[in-house]
């Protein structure tokens, strides 16, 4: 009996170090109980509460509502006049792998040396000194997905991170957030590799391209399922199949673990990798940058794929010319209301004002005659990128029982007047204005003047 | 008889458009933010010809009145770096030219402006009427030059030729800094050193390189030559793009030694040497919202930058980043007095201050005799959620229908008819 726990452990612990070799060890801040009162509050969740309080203890939100009552052990917070809003989440950031200053030294985000590369996971070209996640923090940025770069067919697995500055990659992970995979379509991974006379050099390319990496995945989960299916008797006598780690991560989307995320740009192209992902029975978690998703937005509503836009850029690339500020409005709006819209940055001065970029994604929205309220529009800052990373369950939204991931704004945060004045993630302090409380990373100390850090130059 | 059909229709034609332009537009009870003076103020504004007429908070009469309560006025908003009209896509080389293989320091940009370039309308219909168009930096430290255009569309261009050098300094990757200056510094002492009498022919000036070594080394052109005179002789504006404190002083030390009317953009980290840029009346180019250290040159960027400098009393201008929405200058501005800029100021930054560093000739400000480049907003200019509901260009009214907005009343309105049918 005793051998066969011993062994059963084993086992967990086998293949605990198999499916996940870099697993969190994201720790939060101490906890504080917190009642900020008396705010205004847009939830997430598409609702607008005046007035409200709202209760933190033990790392999660426990109560909203009017006129909470709370014991003394308490710290209050006067937000009267305020407005408070979930964390911020990016869905698209280059934080970490394309870090400031942005030299080639530590420009590593771009495995750009094979069309195919799903083996690489950006995660391990984290610099966790980048001074750009504490300035994400004072725009209210309590998380992000951190992406591989688009040069690739398949670029490599993504990762969602607490913006906690730590000393290891593992501890910044955020904690149970799936693995993703970044593809590409379009001009990216056309021109860098038909540059160098290789496929692809066209969209044709493109497709071809994902498709044989598609049949080789399958190939490969197959061999992978009819081993795990045999008994343990059988295992022993047939070889265990040696793991291929680009075709580890491709297994993990086909077998629905692993979230895909799309950079593409044209209406005809998404509509292409629609079919892709259903020829292989996978499914498309967003569709990335998508200038051009408008032309399709009822077919992104059908197909529950999100789609993580800018609010305004456009012309830097053919497959971006036909720009619509109304974009990230009208696949909100697809189908009456049930699309699924993000605003992303992929900018790390963009991602300071994710705010703000929703502002103008609603005005233009509203001046093309769509009825949306700007409690609805904070779902594309918040509960919406949750729901694209996968960590919606745990916070993206203000509910009770969810992490207390909170900012506080001075003013409503639709207006480009409106400073965050505190950030709390898992129910901690993590930024706070009026006290000039705020992280900053080694390279911040002392860089320009010894004595001092860079930002309080 | 047919001609003298023809004649009477064209003096009719003659008659009717002369009246149309001789119409007076009065804009009246309007919020008036004059781009110049602290304070706003309610208002009537009068447009007659191209020009503001009269500005009163006494009744006047108009031929066309425009009711404006409670909407804000401001001038036409000025983009000081730009490349609109001639970088359409910006991977698509094709369809750039900013740059040039041959020429240096004189080259320029301005046969290149097409006016019926899509980013023009689509920046006009956020406030940007006239703006300056700048080539990429050449392989000189200085030179290159920019123009100044009116975004009215306008088949006929109407603008300021070359009426700007840029240059640039800072971490190159290639060669020290050092060289950089002693580069502009030889090109600076060669260009005190030339006559117009010594460049009277092609043959002259051939001659003149001939015997300077870094005129000869550095393969200029008369043409070359001519932008260097300009510069030192003319008080061509100079924008130098550069960053570092220690190469802001070096600037301030050039323009003091060969009395350049100098500009520096970018200048991320002014903020440290703020009292010598004051002191020599330095007007700035920066994007108030960038606060990334993006390079080891911009170690202290800072989201306050504009506060202080402009607590420092220093000549502000803005820019944003140079693909396409260069009307975003008006969310960094909101930015900037969100961190703590006068609202005034900032506005200053975008109409008056771009018309004074750069001599753009009568506009900028809402007073009788000015050009009427002139919006009325749908509300506060500075939030980026904001959008112009009218645009007058030269006393104008100009239509705001862009590309953009085509498109997208294509695929949300006629929803039955194929989107190729639509609109």
């Amino acid at each position: 009996m005793t051998k066969l726990i011993i062994k059963y452990l084993f086992l967990i612990f086998v293949g605990f170090i198999y499916t996940d070799p870099f697993e969190s060890t994201y720790e939060p801040l101490p906890p504080e109980n917190i009642l900020i009162k008396n705010g205004n509050i847009y939830d997430g969740e598409g609702n607008e509460f005046l007035q409200t309080d709202l209760l933190i203890q033990d790392r999660q939100i426990i109560a909203i509502g009017k006129d909470l009552p709370v014991s003394t052990n308490f710290r209050t917070i006067d937000a009267t006049n305020k407005w408070i809003t979930p964390g911020i989440i990016d869905i698209h950031s280059h934080m970490g792998v394309y870090p400031a200053p942005g030299v080639s030294t530590s420009a590593d985000g771009n495995e750009a040396t094979s069309p195919v590369t799903a083996d690489v996971w950006a995660e391990h070209s984290i610099w966790v000194q980048d001074p750009q996640y504490a300035l994400a923090l004072k725009g209210g940025v309590t998380a992000f997905h951190i992406l591989p770069g688009s040069a690739n067919l398949i670029g490599g697995r993504g990762v969602t991170v607490k913006n906690l500055q730590r000393n290891t990659i593992n501890s910044m992970k955020f904690p149970n957030a799936p693995h993703s995979l970044k593809m590409a379509c379009g001009e990216n991974p056309k021109r860098v590799y038909g540059n160098r006379q290789q496929a692809p050099s066209t969209r044709m390319g493109n497709a071809a391209g994902y498709r044989k990496s598609w049949i080789e995945a399958e190939a490969y989960l197959s061999t992978l399922v009819e081993y795990e299916e045999k008994s343990d008797a059988a295992k022993e006598l047939a070889y265990k199949p040696q793991r291929n780690l680009e075709m580890d991560t491709l297994a993990g989307v086909l077998r629905g673990e692993i979230l895909v995320h799309n950079h593409c740009y044209r209406a005809e192209e998404m509509a292409t990798m629609i079919n892709i992902a259903k020829e292989f029975n996978y499914k498309i978690t967003a569709f990335h940058h998508g200038v051009e998703a408008y032309k399709i937005a009822d077919l992104l509503a059908e197909n529950n794929i999100c789609g993580a836009l800018w609010a305004d850029w456009w012309g830097f690339k053919h497959e971006a010319y036909d720009m619509v500020q109304a974009n990230i409005a009208i696949v909100d709006q697809a189908l009456g209301g049930k699309g699924c819209a993000i605003v992303h940055s992929d900018d790390a001065i963009g991602i300071q004002h994710l705010n703000q970029e929703a502002s103008k994604a609603l005005a233009a929205g509203l001046r093309a005659g769509f009825d949306i309220t700007k409690a609805r529009a904070m779902n594309w800052i918040t509960s919406n990128p949750a729901k694209a990373a996968g960590i919606y369950d745990q916070t993206g939204s203000l509910k009770v029982g969810k992490n207390a991931d909170v900012v506080i704004w001075s003013k409503n945060p639709f207006s480009v007047y409106a400073l965050v004045e505190k950030v709390f993630i898992d129910g901690a302090t993590a930024y706070d204005r009026s006290t000039n409380f705020q992280p900053a990373s080694d390279f911040d100390v002392g860089i320009i003047s010894p004595e001092k850090n860079r930002i309080e130059e | 008889m047919k001609n003298y059909l023809k004649i009477i229709f064209l003096i009719f034609i003659f008659i009717h458009n002369g009246l149309t332009n001789a119409e007076s537009i009065l804009i009246q009870n309007v919020t008036i933010f004059d781009g110049k003076t602290n304070n706003p103020y309610v208002g009537n504004v009068l447009i007659e010809d191209n020009k503001i007429s009269r500005v009163s908070s006494s009744n006047m009469r108009g031929d066309k009145v425009i009711d404006a309560t409670g909407k804000i006025l401001t001038p036409g908003i000025i983009a000081t770096d730009t490349d609109i009209g001639i970088v359409e896509i910006g991977a698509l080389s094709v369809t750039r030219d900013d740059s040039s293989d041959l020429y240096q320091i004189g080259f320029s940009i301005y046969d290149a402006f097409n006016p019926n370039s899509v980013l023009i309308p689509w920046n006009r219909s956020n406030g940007i009427t006239s703006a300056m168009t700048l080539p990429q930096n050449t392989d000189s430290p200085i030179g290159g030059l920019g123009s100044f255009f009116v975004l009215d569309s306008n088949i006929e261009v109407s603008g300021i030729k070359d009426n700007v050098m840029i240059g640039r300094v800072g971490g190159s990757g290639s060669k020290s800094r050092s060289e950089t200056f002693a580069v502009i510094e030889d090109l600076l002492e060669f260009a005190s050193s030339l006559n117009l009498k010594d460049m009277e022919s092609y043959k002259d000036i051939a001659d003149l390189i001939g015997d300077s070594p870094i005129a000869e080394s550095m393969d200029l052109h008369p043409r070359d030559i001519k932008a260097l005179y300009n510069l030192v002789n003319n008080d061509l504006p100079l924008i130098i793009n550069a960053n570092r404190a220690s190469d802001l002083l070096k600037l301030i030390d050039l323009k003091l030694k060969y009395d350049l009317n100098l500009i520096i953009m970018g200048a991320q980290e002014a903020g440290l040497v703020a009292d010598k840029i004051a002191k020599n009346n330095i007007p700035l180019i920066i994007n108030p919202i960038n606060n990334i250290p993006e390079s080891f040159d911009e170690l202290a960027a800072n989201i306050e930058l504009a506060a202080y400098l402009e607590n420092q009393g220093i000549t502000l201008m803005f820019n944003a980043p140079r693909s396409h929405n260069f009307h975003l200058i008006r969310q960094g501005a909101g930015v900037a007095v969100a961190n703590g800029m006068s609202y005034a100021g900032a506005l200053r930054a975008l109409t008056s201050s771009p018309v004074e560093v750069f001599n753009l000739g009568d506009r900028g400000e809402i007073v009788a005799g000015k050009v009427a480049d002139l919006i009325i907003w749908d509300a506060d200019p500075l939030e980026p959620s904001s959008m112009p509901e009218k645009v007058f260009i030269n006393g104008k009214d100009i239509d705001l229908t862009s590309r953009m907005t085509r498109l997208t009343d294509r695929y949300i309105k006629n929803k039955d008819k194929p989107s190729i049918y639509r609109n």
